[in-house]
């Protein structure tokens, strides 16, 4: 699990790519904690190379979106997996998000 | 339709001619045997009676004529005496009590000189007569002053005649007061002259009793009539001696016909007349009695004379109207049943063309198109349906869903319409439910709940119904009271089951075996071994058996099977339906199941080695990626809610995943030695919350829920037990 962020204009953008199991949740927390502190302004999730998610995945995402409705920021999903999009789907992840 | 009215109504004409000429030639043949029989039975009886009537008279005349020969002989004999005693008259007195004493018949005698005769007695009558109750003989003298004696007929006529007279009857006034007659002759004095007339009296009383016994029919009658026309004898006592025949007749309105009896009576004629009176026939028989100028008569009414043979005529005319009305219900009956036969058989013809609508509907229903799957290497099928009649309750259905063969054998309780109607009905709801079901038992339940109910007819259904897997050679089945279909030449082991349609809610158990390659399933009715001969034997199932084995192509031996039953049943009638399926199994069975085995220890950092164990077994089973991902994601979220929370923290423990690779689906068992928990008893995550409201955990195990076809949690042996299933 790789995930690279970027910020530009009061966006932050972070690209994840590999899998994102259980193991690699509890390896890039500190990585998403860190992104909460972006949670003001929009903080975009570029999935483009997301092969997996696991539920503990999910969670990230979870905890990211909560932080963001608290301080006023949002949380934009980008180019999602048909895949990954099932288990959003599956799990109601959809509606909590912006999808791009 | 209207030519067949119009022949219809000829046949009607012609039949009905047909019947009238009949009944006129019978009328006509007894009509003119009665006839004839009737008048020459009439000509028989007008004869005997003539012939009977003649005899009878002259009997009657005989009688009367030795009465009469006696009368005249007492006189005739006495002739010489009085002779003698004229020359002195007043011995002359014992010459009538002479004739009296020496003649029984004579009740009286007179010898009346001629006035002038004798000096002495100008008139002179001694009359002797026998004094009815004494017997003694009395004298009296006729010459008195009121009783002018030459000038009576008695006297008279003799001598007009110079010989014996019979006077009319008359009623005798001195005497016995009885009807009587006299007979008197001229006696003769030496020298030629008349000098007296000497008479004998007699009674008629026996006259009327000889003419009374004659009895030639009940109401015929005689009479004696004089030569004048006085009723002597008759049976109205009236007209005795006070009505003359001819005066009767010219009273009488049938004076015409009473004339010209009279005449010939009175002529002294003999024979028979036919006579009218008061508009009835009479036949009158009549004849003389000499020298007394009488004429006796038989009077026989016609009515009487033929009343045997009329009322026999009678008789024969109401057999003849009873044989003819007897002909004419006879050829009306006749009639009606000729056209009650023509409309069945008309209405026969039409029911046999329903049947044979309904025949090509109940065909239609069940599949029968063979090789039933030409492009199977797997499969080799072959079924027949036989009905004994036009339609009936044998059924069978097959078809191919799933790599699946859905087949089913049934037979209905009894033949015919009733059958038909619910056999159609079985197989339309066999169709329905296998369609989406594929548990044979569950099935058989369901359909036997919908037969059930409303099962006012109380037809059951014998049926057996499989689900053969045609890629593992698996068959599943559910017997409900069929017999048991033969596996090649043994019986499938079946459980009897009730029939269908006996009472709802009923459970049905299912039974499996697993067919090898090469194996045949031959399903039949009993129509097959119940099939009968002209001699009532059965084909049998040991006949059935010696037949299985004996064709591998599944055609071919049904075609065996039915020349079999055909050579046996010869030209006796089909008894009952007949079905036959062959299933011949033809594939070597895949092995059905493969078993990958993983143990990983409670540590998070193990997931990548589950997925690469999924990952190995999706791409043995050539599962596509999204499958794929949906297995691993299931099985990571199964397997890390064990590491996370099934041992202590810190406690070394195992998970152990067994993975079970079947053709169609994969099975996974998830066993852990940790503390008891179900996931399955979990409460579902709402996913249906916004953002805030949701909590952060609990979707794992509503992953596994949605991802996986089945989730099975057991308890075994203080592990933790569960399975996951998913089709594919």
């Amino acid at each position: 699990m790789n995930i690279t962020i970027e910020n530009a204009n009061n966006i932050t953008i972070a690209k994840l790519a590999g899998r994102l199991d259980t193991p690699a949740s509890s390896e890039v927390t500190p990585i998403f904690e860190q992104l909460q502190n972006s949670a003001d302004g929009t903080v975009v999730l570029d999935c483009t190379n997301l092969a997996y998610i696991s539920s503990s995945g999910l969670r990230l995402f979870l905890t990211l979106r909560k932080a963001a409705s608290a301080k006023g920021g949002k949380v934009i999903l980008r180019s999602i997996s048909n895949d990954i999009r099932q288990v959003f789907m599956m799990t109601g992840f959809l509606n909590l998000f912006e999808i791009e | 339709m209207k030519t067949k009215e119009i022949t219809e109504k000829k046949m009607m004409g012609k039949s009905t001619r047909a019947g009238l000429l009949v009944v006129i030639v019978a009328i006509i043949t007894l009509e003119a045997t009665s006839l004839i029989q009737y008048y020459y039975s009439q000509r028989g009886i007008k004869q005997e009676a003539s012939l009977r009537a003649q005899s009878e008279l002259r009997s009657a005349e005989n009688e009367i004529m030795g009465i009469v020969d006696q009368a005249e002989g007492a006189v005739r004999n006495s002739l010489w005496v009085a002779e003698w005693c004229l020359d002195n008259p007043d011995s002359l007195v014992r010459v009538p009590q002479r004739v009296v004493e020496n003649n029984p018949v004579v009740v009286g005698s007179t010898i009346a000189l001629v006035p002038g005769y004798s000096k002495k007695h100008p008139l002179y009558a001694p009359y002797a007569t026998r004094n009815s109750e004494t017997g003694e003989i009395q004298t009296l003298s006729l010459a008195t002053d009121d009783y002018d004696y030459p000038s009576q007929e008695w006297f008279t006529k003799p001598l007009e005649l110079h010989g014996g007279y019979w006077s009319e009857p008359y009623y005798d006034e001195g005497g016995g007061n009885m009807l009587m007659t006299t007979f008197s002759m001229p006696v003769m004095d030496r020298n030629g002259k008349v000098a007296a007339i000497l008479t004998a009296d007699i009674s008629l009383q026996w006259l009327t009793e000889l003419m009374g016994s004659i009895e030639v029919y009940p109401n015929a009658f005689s009479t004696v009539v004089s030569r004048n026309g006085q009723i002597m004898v008759c049976p109205v006592e009236s007209l005795v001696m006070n009505k003359n025949v001819l005066q009767f007749a010219a009273e009488s309105s049938d004076s015409d016909a009473l004339s010209s009896i009279n005449e010939a009576m009175l002529s002294g004629q003999e024979g028979e007349m036919e006579v009218r009176y008061k508009g009835e026939e009479n036949r009158i028989y009549f004849a003389p009695v000499e020298r007394t100028g009488w004429s006796l008569s038989i009077v026989v009414p016609e009515k009487e004379m033929f009343a045997g043979v009329r009322k026999v005529g009678r008789l024969v005319t109401i057999l003849q109207l009873l044989g003819v009305v007897m002909i004419v219900i006879i050829l009306r009956v006749i009639a009606k049943n000729q056209m009650k036969y023509k409309k069945l058989a008309t209405q026969k013809e039409l029911i046999q063309n329903e049947l044979r609508i309904g025949h090509e509907i109940q065909m239609s229903m069940i599949p029968k198109t063979f090789p039933a799957f030409p492009e199977r290497t797997d499969l080799d099928f072959a079924a027949t349906l036989i009905p004994a009649k036009e339609v009936g309750g044998d059924l069978y259905d097959f078809y191919i869903r799933d790599e699946k063969l859905f087949f089913c054998i049934g037979d209905v309780s009894g033949k015919g319409v009733p059958a038909a109607l619910v056999m159609s009905v079985t197989q339309s709801l066999f169709r329905a439910i296998s369609a989406h079901e594929t548990n044979p038992s569950k099935i058989v339940i369901s359909m036997n709940n919908s037969m059930s109910e409303n099962n006012e007819s109380n037809m059951f259904i014998t049926f057996f119904c499989g689900i053969l897997d045609l890629t593992t050679g698996l068959l599943r089945y559910c017997n409900a009271g069929h017999n048991p279909p033969m596996l090649n030449t043994e019986k499938l082991p079946v459980l009897p089951n009730f029939p269908l349609g006996v009472m709802p809610g009923m459970v049905f158990q299912e039974q499996e075996t697993r067919l090898e390659y090469d194996d045949t399933l031959f399903l039949y009715t009993d129509g097959l071994t119940e099939a009968e001969n002209a001699s009532a034997e059965q084909f049998g199932e040991e006949r059935m058996e010696a037949f299985l084995g004996t064709k591998r192509n599944a055609q071919a031996l049904l075609d065996t099977m039915q020349e079999a039953v055909d050579c046996f049943v010869s030209d006796a009638p089909q008894s009952d339906d007949l079905t036959v399926l062959v299933i011949h199994y033809m594939a070597h069975p895949a092995t059905e199941q493969q078993e990958r085995h993983l143990i990983l220890h409670n540590d998070i950092q193990q997931i990548p080695q589950l997925a690469e164990f999924v990952e190995t077994i999706a791409e043995e089973k050539q599962l596509d990626q999204s499958l794929a991902m949906s297995l691993n994601l299931a099985l990571e979220e199964a397997v890390t809610n064990v590491i996370l929370y099934a041992y202590p923290k810190g406690a070394d423990g195992l998970v152990d995943v067994e993975a079970i690779l079947k053709p169609h689906s994969l099975e996974f068992i998830i066993t852990d030695s940790g503390v008891p928990f179900d996931p399955t008893a979990v409460p579902e995550a709402d996913v249906t919350l916004s953002a805030d409201e949701r909590p952060i955990g609990g979707l794992g195990i509503y992953l596994v829920n949605k991802l996986m076809d089945e989730l099975h949690y057991q308890r075994i042996d203080d592990k933790n037990v569960l399975s996951m299933k998913k089709n594919i």
